[in-house]
């Protein structure tokens, strides 16, 4: 039973044709890395789920419904949170009003406080803070409080594109700790984009690579990285022989 | 038949074409020769002026201006000041300098200098708003309509602040404004096949690439801004001759709405759009016109509320501008290719 | 001193209306980035909901007569509903356009509302006494000063401290202040787009309302006009505050009183009918200096 069915998708940014026939299915605790070069339509992918774009063709299904025209407030309801490239805390809130949005979409009090609670002893530094305003932190305080935002709404699956992305080593060590810690506690599934594969074969799990619009490799992570398929499909050499 | 016309027959066949159509209006106009339907065709070339001025630089360079009629206002003025009797103006407009009181020059040099006065001001102006784009670009546009409204409304001695300034020489001719809007359409036409406004378009659909290449857009926009001060100032002073008085709230935020909407209906980014907005939008307003007067229907007289006229316009407008956002024209322009007109799309290079 | 204290209430009473009519715009263009230029048209009106239809030069007043708790309510309940109906049949149909096809259908909005009320109305202005006891002045540290113009300042403070406690306090606040920011992200976190914007057009009519209310009571005559002075410079308020921040709205409008009743004192006699010209002047400037406003929030370009 797959919890995310994505079936031959393409996406146009005007005349530009940033993603085409692109297919994923991903079950309930899996771990999904995206990689692949700049401008290959990883984001797009992304965004093509959440609702932000729409599909010129194709379905997505989350959660056993099509939510193709849906509204990204919708499909953040039925258990999808995402987290855009580009860290957007809403920076005239404060740490705590952030962390709250996140949980919007459950009227539950007690449950509000009780994520908290959970988010904050994940991220001990957003509870000394949590008064402040989002726009002081530093990027990487940045990229955990849109993190633990997203997990603030206890999704099925979430998106993340770039965590790395401008990160220290040990920071971006931390954010992935929580994150499988999620996965294998709760069941979080994981969908990852980032630009190299260095993570994926550390982490494990499952890995597709993106290159000019279009899925050109799949499999498991580790066993890319260790062939050479992975670097050849990536630079777009060794598709002649 | 189907041989295609030259390029030539090409490239010219848009104005070539609206001018045609204008030239309908004024031959019929000769035909029913009655002073009220002379009056309806004279309002319609000078919106057709105005509104062609207007499409010189909304058309070209994609930021809608809300100031224009500011220019139109300027225009108007200027031809007073140069036109009224050296008498009257002495008594309604004081503040003038002497040489001004004194002159009395012929209508048609004066409504050129009317369009020269706010070109040169837009040449000022323009120099500074011309920094700006997209919205902050729109809303100071708007200001110094704004500014131009109150200055005009309250300089009792140069413009007889908010009292109608009359006894501006009456033209009641039509050819005159036939051939300001034929001019205008030329000039428009002219300016968008030029390398400056080749650039502008170019600018406005794509504005990262042509700035790369090397497109002072604050440049030809200036050139643009100019260029549809001149036309839209021309169009002010015509007004100011075919009904011989001006106030400063005949140019103001009705106006600029009503000539908007015009482009707007018809397409903005097309010269065809500025013309076809205008007659059409012109029709419409004046068979309401017609029914808030009364018609007659076989003895019973029917008339529709006074304001009614406004809010259907109105309401066209939203509904156009929510089902063809790109106007009636779908931004292309008309041009002869065979027989019937076919259109090609008005973005840049075509 | 006495005189300085007329000025002082003179600038801030007069700074409240437009207070309250850049963040009624201010609020709108941070959830949509529309800058709606009917806003003047529903100050009107709400004014003219005061009177019964009629083209005669007299006014029949209608709601007008009713005691003041009802008659309030229901002035800011019309404001309300006119502005959340033009969001329903107009501005929905709007969402994905650029802001300046935005704002010519609301400069169309504008005009349909205003030639509804020319035709039920008629363009003359008509008079009205409403509460005109509160035109009595009260002794303030030897200053005569107007009652109403103490009560517009109290009623202002009030409504801004009411706002401020809804944003800050409350949840549909939050979500507000979170898609003015940043509207994508806030949808991606399950806000609802249609509801917040929704409320926001509430609000925004309840402020027009309140602003037709005070005006009425000063002037003592409803005119198709009135909504769109205050209205123009409410808007230059708001650019000059930085669209969509509404602190920025609130001290440009109180900015933008204060400045115009000191040059109404300090510019010589000749000059002083171009008052409001140095005011639109200012805005260019501003713009010119910082196309985002002076108080631009720190996201205003930013979205996903
Ligand atoms: N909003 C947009 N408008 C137009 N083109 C876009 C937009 N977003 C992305 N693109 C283009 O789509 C392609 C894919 O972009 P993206 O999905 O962001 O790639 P990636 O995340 O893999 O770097 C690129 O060519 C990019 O330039
Ligand atoms: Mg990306």
């Amino acid at each position: 039973m797959s919890l995310l069915n994505i079936k031959d998708i393409s996406v146009n940014y005007g005349r530009l044709s940033a993603l085409r026939n692109a297919s994923l299915t991903l079950a309930k605790g899996d771990t999904l890395f995206v990689t692949g070069p700049n401008g290959a339509g990883k984001s797009t992918l992304l965004k093509a789920i959440a609702g932000v774009v729409a599909p010129k063709s194709g379905t997505i299904c989350f959660a056993d419904k099509n939510i193709g025209g849906r509204t990204p407030e919708d499909i953040a309801r039925l258990g999808f949170s995402m987290v855009p490239e580009g860290r957007h805390v809403f920076g005239s809130l404060t740490i705590e009003e952030n962390l709250r949005l996140g949980v919007g979409m459950r009227d539950d009090k007690d449950v509000a406080e009780r994520e908290l609670e959970t988010i904050y002893s994940v991220f001990p530094m957003l509870k000394d803070r949590r008064y402040q305003t989002a726009g002081v932190l530093s990027g990487g305080q940045q990229q955990m409080l849109v993190i633990g935002r997203a997990l603030m709404a206890n999704p099925q699956l979430i998106a993340i594109d770039e965590p790395s992305l401008g990160l220290a080593p040990k920071v971006i060590d931390d954010v992935y700790a929580v994150l499988l810690k999620l996965r294998d506690t709760r069941g979080l599934t994981l969908l990852i984009v980032e630009q190299s594969s260095a993570r994926a074969t550390m982490t494990g799990g499952r890995m597709i690579l993106l290159r000019g619009g279009e899925i050109v490799l799949e499999g498991d992570a580790r066993e890319l990285t260790k062939s050479d398929a992975l670097k050849a499909a990536y630079f777009g050499y060794g598709e002649h022989h | 038949m189907t041989k295609r016309p030259s390029i030539f027959l090409r490239t010219v066949s848009t104005p070539l074409i609206l001018i045609l159509v204008l030239a309908c209006f004024l031959a019929l106009a000769a035909l029913v020769n009655s002073g009220p339907f002379n009056q309806v065709v004279i309002d319609a070339f000078v919106k057709v002026t105005l509104v062609v001025g207007l499409y010189v630089f909304i058309g070209n360079s994609g930021v809608i201006s809300f100031g224009h009629i500011g220019f139109t206002c300027l225009g108007a003025y200027a031809t007073a000041w140069l036109t009224i009797p050296p008498m009257m103006k002495k008594m309604a407009l004081p503040g003038l300098p002497d040489l001004i009181l004194e002159t009395k020059l012929p209508f048609g040099i004066a409504i050129v200098l009317g369009g020269i006065f706010a070109a040169i001001f837009a040449l000022i102006v323009g120099k500074i708003l011309m920094r700006l784009s997209g919205i902050a670009a729109s809303i100071a546009t708007f200001a110094m309509l704004a500014v131009i409204n109150t200055v005009y409304s309250n300089w009792e001695r140069v413009t007889g602040a908010t009292s109608s300034v009359v006894g501006i020489p009456i033209v009641r001719v039509v050819w005159p404004y036939f051939l300001a809007a034929a001019g205008a359409i030329l000039i428009a036409h002219l300016y968008a096949i030029s390398r400056s406004g080749l650039a502008l378009r170019a600018a406005r659909d794509e504005a990262i690439a042509a700035s790369a290449s090397g497109v002072d857009i604050g440049r030809e926009r200036l050139i643009a801004f100019i260029i549809s001060a001149f036309i839209t100032g021309l169009a002010g002073a015509l007004s100011a001759h075919s009904v011989g008085v001006v106030t400063p709230d005949t140019f103001y935020l009705n106006l600029t709405f009503i000539c908007l909407s015009m482009l707007v209906v018809g397409g903005m980014n097309s010269l065809s759009g500025a013309v076809m907005g205008v007659v059409v939008l012109s029709v419409i307003i004046q068979v309401l016109r017609q029914f808030e007067k009364g018609v007659d229907f076989g003895g019973t007289v029917l008339a529709i509320p006074n304001g009614l006229q406004e809010i259907t316009i109105g309401i066209v407008m939203v509904v156009i501008l929510i089902a063809r956002p790109s106007g009636l024209t779908r931004n292309t322009e008309i041009v002869w290719r065979r027989w019937p007109f076919k259109r090609v799309s008005a973005t840049a290079g075509s | 001193m006495t005189a300085l204290l007329q000025i002082l209430f003179d600038a801030l009473s007069l700074g409240s209306l437009y207070a309250l009519g850049a963040i009624g715009i201010a609020l709108i263009f941070g959830v949509m980035r529309l800058v709606n230029f009917a806003h003047g048209d529903y100050i009107s009106f709400c004014v003219f909901a005061l009177l019964w239809p009629s083209i005669d030069a007299a006014a029949i007043v209608f709601a007008g007569q009713l005691p003041a708790y009802l008659l309030i309510p229901i002035i800011l309940a019309t404001g309300a509903c006119l502005s959340m109906l033009s969001e329903v049949l107009v501005f929905r149909r709007f969402r994905n356009a650029n802001p300046a096809t935005m704002m010519i259908a609301s400069f169309a909005l504008g005009f349909v509302i205003k030639y509804t009320l020319l035709m039920l109305f008629s363009s003359r202005p008509k008079s009205i006494d409403l509460w005109s006891e509160l035109a009595l002045p009260v002794e303030i540290l030897d200053a005569r000063i107007p009652l109403l113009q103490v009560i517009t300042i109290i009623i202002t403070v009030l409504i801004l401290a009411a706002l401020v406690a809804f944003l800050k306090r409350t949840r549909f606040g939050l979500e507000m202040r979170a898609a003015a920011e940043n509207f994508t992200m806030a949808r991606m976190l399950g806000v609802r787009a249609n509801a917040v914007i929704l409320l926001a057009f509430a609000i925004s009519g309840m402020l027009a309302a309140s602003i037709g209310l005070i005006l009425v009571t000063q002037t003592g005559t409803v005119d198709i006009q009135m909504g769109s002075s205050v209205m123009l410079v409410a808007f230059i308020a708001t650019v000059i505050g930085g669209l969509g921040s509404l602190p920025g709205a609130v001290v440009a409008g109180f900015l933008i009183g204060g400045i115009s009743v000191l040059m109404q004192v300090i510019l010589p006699l000749e000059v002083r009918p171009f008052r409001d010209a140095f005011v639109y002047g200012a805005v260019i400037v501003v713009l010119i200096w910082r196309p985002n406003g002076l108080f631009a929030p720190r996201s205003a370009k930013q979205r996903v």
